[in-house]
């Protein structure tokens, strides 16, 4: 069942057109992400659907109802901010409390809500804590806790995790993709960290420019990148340009400077296209395809090497190596790609 | 090898220098006269000098018990008390407005707020002389509209000298006010929007609480500011208009009796510091809560 539906909304700020045609269904109690670089339209799309900033077109329904312009207060969801918001003036229970006292929920029940709350954010006996008396990652569970007091239709929460330091990030990534699942929210999260939204999602929305690039689970987004700012954006990628030849039961045939490549690739391609090969799918012996090169530069990473190699043709390509690979700038290296780990995409 | 040589201590200013130049300016031009005019406040009258050898609190209690002096004390609270209110509401949208608007003309609303500060308090009060009186702007333009058949007397009442002090301290309340909005999270109040609060609710309970220090140190400025101001009431007031500081002139000048004027004076001093601790005492509650 459709929880939330955006059907091609626009927004300009004067002459700019920040938001162009966004098309979104998601189901319920589904995880999506909208990822993209600063400036794509992402969290502009967020404030639409919560009602801060009006669609210039388009609409917004929740559960069927048209809500395009409905205040914010009357949309039925929670927020998290990336500064958290929290109110400072109130105690972590008070901050609970308000969404409950605004829907005129009795104190008995308020207070049995703010209590299991809480407990589910791994917060309690901080009732009577003032938000400064709170580190940030505590905090942001109380962001959180206040959104999610309320039951909300939806969740929606603005790069939630921007402000922690990286080893807090990656705890808060599970815990809030696990509250998520326990409580079965429909929940749409905004971040420009394709880490983030590869672990956590059902779906990624990749934005850029006010398009949505592609829209996916995130092994789609990842194995089979419709253009190459997703390829780019999301993961490390090695691209070549080349044009279709021929098939070869469900493969392509693709001519390179390289030589002709076997890949797999989006449906109905011909003329120009783009290959994409991941590095960790790139091994150091002869595959379906196969090419020759020099290694120009190593990087130790510890757990392995990371080279970068040029063809003779001058296409350059990086690939990881075991830590304790004997190649040093200089040497000759085949590289082989397995045809169904190679992906082809219009140009 | 070379031998370690032990680095001297890094230098370091004495801060002290640093606030002397304040300090003197402070203790030679304010504490020092207050000093003498609290000391002047208890001598003796004297005919033929500014004070006599002797000392009393005679002045004190004359003028505590002078039934006429406590009518211009009443007059003058109540007009600090009306214009700080006043300037109050007719700031805060102003100063909201200025923290939170993205608009290219957000500098030229900046510059008219502060634009009153740049022309002298006694031309701006001329204008509001010519202006208030009976057959001036305000009169007329009330008479055009067929709100009034005889005009309302602005000038030598309280009235008028209300109108110009709030126009003259309206800036006192926004620049602290705006400083005090703009260090307001704007996602707080989309918070409570969010959590259903409609914009009512959310300006009561959040934006108005967190605005409390800015709301204080304006109404303290202005109400500090209306209750000693001089040159608006002197020239708009009259004698029905006349406040404390105007009457404190009067003993000074007109009847040359210095201790009861600086007595006068001191009593003043002292009821605005009283009124002042008596406010805060009553927000207290309101500010205990703010970071």
């Amino acid at each position: 069942m459709t929880t939330l539906r955006l059907d091609r909304i626009n927004k300009f700020y004067g002459t700019l057109h920040i938001l162009k045609d966004i098309d979104l269904d998601i189901a319920q109690g589904e995880f999506i992400s909208l990822l993209g670089p600063s400036g794509c339209g992402k969290t502009t799309t967020l404030r639409c659907i919560a009602g801060f900033e009006a669609v210039s077109g388009g609409s917004i329904a929740f559960g069927g109802r048209d809500m395009t312009r409905a205040m914010p207060e009357q949309r039925d969801l929670g927020m998290v901010f990336q500064s958290y918001a929290l109110f400072p003036h109130m105690t972590v229970a008070e901050n609970l409390s308000f969404g409950l006292e605004v829907r005129k929920i009795a104190p008995a029940d308020r207070e049995r809500r703010i209590a299991q709350t809480l407990e589910m954010v791994r917060l309690t006996g901080y009732e009577k804590r003032f938000p400064r008396e709170l580190s940030g990652g505590q905090q942001q569970r109380v962001a959180l806790a206040r959104a999610l007091v309320i039951e909300p239709a939806v969740l929606l929460l603005d790069e939630p995790l921007a402000n922690l330091d990286a080893s807090l990030r990656d705890d808060m990534r599970f815990f809030i993709r696990d509250l998520q699942q326990r409580v079965g929210i429909t929940t749409i999260y905004v971040t420009h960290d394709q880490g983030e939204a590869l672990v956590m999602s059902d779906r990624i929305v990749v934005m850029n420019r006010g398009v949505v690039e592609q829209c996916g689970s995130p092994r789609e987004i990842y194995e089979r990148p419709q253009s190459l700012m997703v390829a780019d954006f999301i993961g490390q990628s090695n691209t070549l340009t080349g044009r279709v030849t021929g098939r070869e039961g469900e493969l392509y045939v693709i001519a390179t400077e390289d030589g002709p490549l076997r890949t797999h690739g989006a449906p109905g391609l011909a003329g120009e296209v783009r290959v994409m090969v991941r590095p960790e799918n790139i091994g150091t012996a002869p595959g379906d395809n196969t090419l020759r090169g020099r290694v120009v530069k190593t990087t130790y990473l510890g757990a392995s090497c990371l080279l970068n190699i040029e063809t003779a043709a001058g296409s350059r390509f990086t690939t990881h190596a075991p830590a304790d690979s004997p190649l040093a700038p200089g040497s000759e290296v085949t590289m082989g790609f397995a045809a169904h780990k190679a992906w082809a995409f219009a140009a | 090898m070379t031998e370690a040589v032990p680095l001297a201590p890094p230098r370091r200013l004495p801060v002290w220098w640093m606030i002397l130049p304040a300090v003197v300016l402070l203790g030679g031009f304010l504490i020092l006269p207050y000093a003498s005019i609290v000391v002047m406040s208890f001598r003796e009258a004297s005919t033929s000098a500014v004070y006599g050898d002797g000392f009393t609190i005679g002045h004190y209690t004359e003028v505590i018990t002078d039934p006429f002096v406590w009518g211009i004390v009443w007059r003058t609270v109540r007009t600090a008390a009306i214009v700080t209110l006043v300037t109050l509401l007719l700031g805060y949208p102003v100063a909201y407005h200025l923290a939170r608007t993205r608009s290219r003309w957000a500098s030229l609303l900046y510059i008219c707020v502060i634009s009153p500060l740049l022309v002298g308090l006694v031309v701006r009060t001329f204008a509001w002389l010519i202006i208030l009186s009976n057959s001036g702007m305000a009169n007329s333009a009330l008479k055009a509209a067929g709100l009034i058949d005889r005009p309302i007397l602005f000038l030598n009442t309280p009235l008028g000298v209300t109108i110009a002090l709030i126009h003259v301290f309206l800036p006192f309340v926004i620049l602290p006010l705006l400083g005090n909005l703009q260090a307001i999270n704007p996602e707080v109040a989309m918070a409570g929007r969010s959590l259903g609060a409609s914009r009512m609710r959310t300006f009561f309970k959040v934006t108005l609480p967190l605005s409390m220090p800015g709301i204080q140190a304006g109404a303290i400025l202005v109400f500090v500011l209306s209750m000693s101001a001089y040159v608006t009431p002197a020239m708009l007031g009259g004698t029905k208009g006349r406040t404390m500081a105007v009457l404190v002139v009067q003993y000074l000048v007109d009847n040359f009796r210095w201790p009861a004027g600086a007595a006068l004076a001191i009593f003043m001093a002292v009821l605005t510091v009283s009124i002042i601790v008596l406010y805060l005492r009553l927000t207290a509650r309101a500010m205990r809560r703010l970071p």
